[in-house]
């Protein structure tokens, strides 16, 4: 479903050539739930803008559902963003005077098909528990509410998969275990996820594991123990404020 | 995309920040409002202008016995001519087809008197066809007749500025006035007209029979003006031409010679005067534009700022599936909702403002709607020419480099 191939790139700042990427190669099938790790410098950034449909490659060939995405255009790399492809990033990116449900429903906006979309937007709503919050603002919600709020829009146009930057890199413990807790549910429902992350404990909520470093991949294997954050939630100390996350 | 929701959104956005929206729309509001106030200002002049002149009937054509020279950029008569005689007004009415009366008038500057009081004013002997022809009804007595001009008797209709500095309050109708050394009884008073398009006032005049004029105050045996009346509204111009022909015979002008006499036409005066006033009406309308066109400086200001301010969420609908389309489609209808909601601001206080000098000045003012229309669309179109910069430069940011910005 998706498919890397000699994916390379390469930024040319005046003379000086920076190789980000180097010849990556990999395969992600439907319904798997995969980390990709790195130190900063890795390119691991750089991948994900180029699986993400928000940057396109130097060479090699990249394979987003049928679709080749190395050669599509501005406007149709906006549509394959919009239809297959569902982002969550660390600063969840909520627009601050918009509540909830107005803020799901802002890539039905740019979709072409017709339906109720406030419908929509509150059934993705419902499905990270935040149905009865639809009408509060970001500001009036927790850090981990306004990730959740996040997933919902990733989640609203049935993308085919999920695109997560660090997705818990601006949560403390707690609220960071709810959110994989939601990514774990997810993946068991049958969604395709892709989770970019530094952190070795969030990785292993993952089933496979990618390791990037200096562009190039040098680990790519199954979690053996995958972590399981509804175990972990309910091991920490009730109440407990969490320590924050790296 | 879909325009209402993104609209809505807008709206919300523009909302937010009420002060900063406020002010970069003051100048369309500015300039709105001025436009509409000075439109309304011109056309009131121009439809108090058209009113008066339209009060001394469109029908109408005077001839003045002296020819015309431009003195101070108008026209005006100048000199004494001898060369018109009632015999020509009375050939105009007969000889002419397209004419249906004609009456002939001398004038002087006389002093009137009435008891101790007396006046400086303008005497001007008319035959009496002339109330009908000039369309001058009385409010008070009656006018003289075609009898009181053969018989010359000493009768007079006074306007109403003679009657308020001679009689105040008091009813003129009956009294005894002095003309010269002549006296005249006061039969009747006409109804109020205004000044005319030169700025003489036209209740300032005592009308007395044409032939007591001429026999027993000027002495003199020829007349200085003939008004004539055109036999329809649309026979004016071929009326005017025939009296032309008729007069150049009569005075045996040769083919060539300018006219000795002056003819002019109610209908070109109106043009004349409305011509005028709608170039007024322009060019303050265009000065009260370059407000609005400033106005659209603070439009593009604002954008701007805004297309900075909301680098990461154009980043993110850009993430989200946004087409760099979509991006300048949004802010340019941002854009033309600020300029347009400044233009509706600004026709309402313009309208607002134009009753207040209606009610409180001395302007007359005429609000015309299509101005306010014109406005408003000027004030969308400011929005669109203003806010397709912000919009192309929001429109190019990298969705990446766009996200990342802080």
């Amino acid at each position: 479903m998706i498919e890397l191939e000699n994916l390379t790139k390469h930024y040319a700042r005046g003379t000086m050539v920076t190789l980000a990427l180097k010849s990556v190669s990999f395969r992600v099938e439907k319904g798997e739930f995969v980390a990709i790790m790195g130190a900063s410098g890795s390119g691991k950034t750089t991948l994900m803008n180029i699986l993400g449909g928000l940057d396109t490659p130097t060479s090699g060939t990249y394979r987003l559902d049928g679709l080749d995405m190395a050669r599509a255009t501005d406007d149709e790399l906006s549509s394959i963003r919009n239809r297959k492809i569902g982002f969550v990033f660390q600063q969840f990116y909520l627009l601050d005077r918009a509540d909830a449900l107005k803020n799901v429903t802002l890539p039905l906006i740019y979709a072409d098909g017709a339906g109720d979309d406030a419908a929509r937007a509150g059934q993705a709503l419902a499905a990270v528990g935040l149905a009865e919050r639809a009408h509060h603002r970001p500001a009036e919600l927790s850090g981990g509410e306004q990730q959740r709020v996040a997933i919902a829009r990733a989640l609203v146009t049935d993308p085919v998969m999920l695109l997560a930057d660090e997705p818990t890199g601006n949560l403390d413990t707690r609220n960071g275990l709810e959110v994989l807790a939601i990514f774990q549910r997810l993946h068991r429902e049958g969604r395709t996820i892709i989770m970019i992350t530094h952190d070795v404990a969030v990785a292993e909520h993952a089933r496979r594991l990618i390791v990037l470093q200096d562009g190039r991949i040098i680990g790519d294997q199954l979690v053996s123990h995958p972590r399981d954050a509804h175990d972990e939630l309910g091991r920490l100390t009730p109440g407990a404020p969490g320590v924050r996350q790296g | 995309m879909q325009f209402s929701r993104n609209a809505v959104l807008s709206c919300q956005i523009l909302a937010a920040h009420p002060l900063r929206t406020l002010l970069s729309v003051a100048g369309v509001v500015v300039g709105v409002a001025a436009v509409i106030l000075m439109v309304a200002v011109g056309q009131g002049a121009e439809s108090r202008i058209l009113d008066r002149i339209g009060r001394m009937g469109t029908d109408l054509i005077t001839v003045n016995a002296a020819p015309a020279r431009l003195m101070m950029g108008r026209q005006r008569t100048v000199a004494t001519v001898t060369t018109l005689t009632a015999r020509d007004a009375r050939a105009i009415a007969e000889d002419c087809p397209h004419v249906a009366a004609a009456a002939p008038s001398v004038s002087k500057s006389l002093v009137v008197h009435w008891e101790d009081r007396n006046t400086t004013t303008n005497v001007i002997g008319m035959a009496a066809d002339g109330f009908r022809i000039r369309n001058i009804p009385l409010t008070r007595g009656r006018p003289f007749d075609r009898e009181d001009d053969r018989l010359r008797r000493r009768v007079a209709v006074i306007g109403q500025t003679v009657a308020r500095n001679l009689f105040g309050a008091a009813d003129p109708v009956g009294q005894d006035i002095r003309i010269g050394r002549v006296i005249f009884e006061v039969v009747g008073g006409a109804s109020l007209r205004g000044t005319d398009a030169t700025g003489m006032d036209q209740d300032d005049v005592v009308f007395v029979p044409l032939d007591t004029a001429m026999r027993r105050l000027l002495n003199i045996p020829y007349i200085q003006t003939i008004y004539v009346q055109a036999g329809s509204n649309v026979a004016l111009d071929q009326a005017e031409r025939e009296v032309r022909a008729l007069l150049r015979e009569r005075l045996r002008l040769a083919e060539g010679r300018p006219d000795t006499f002056t003819i002019q036409n109610q209908r070109t005066l109106i043009r004349t005067e409305r011509d005028a006033a709608r170039a007024m009406t322009l060019l303050i309308g265009s000065v009260a534009s370059i407000a609005l066109l400033v106005g659209g400086v603070g439009i593009m200001a604002v954008m701007l700022m805004a297309v900075r301010e909301r680098t990461r969420e154009i980043g993110l609908r850009r993430a989200v599936g946004a087409r760099p389309r979509d991006i300048r489609v949004q802010f340019l209808i941002e854009a033309v909702l600020l300029a347009g909601s400044g233009g509706v601001l600004g026709v309402t206080i313009g309208i607002g403002v134009t009753f207040a000098a209606a009610l409180f000045g001395a302007w007359s003012t005429k609000i015309s709607w299509l101005a306010a229309v014109m406005a408003l669309g000027f004030s969308m179109a400011v929005g669109v020419v203003f806010g397709i910069y912000p919009a192309l430069r929001a429109s190019r940011l990298e969705p990446i480099q766009a996200l990342k910005f802080e």
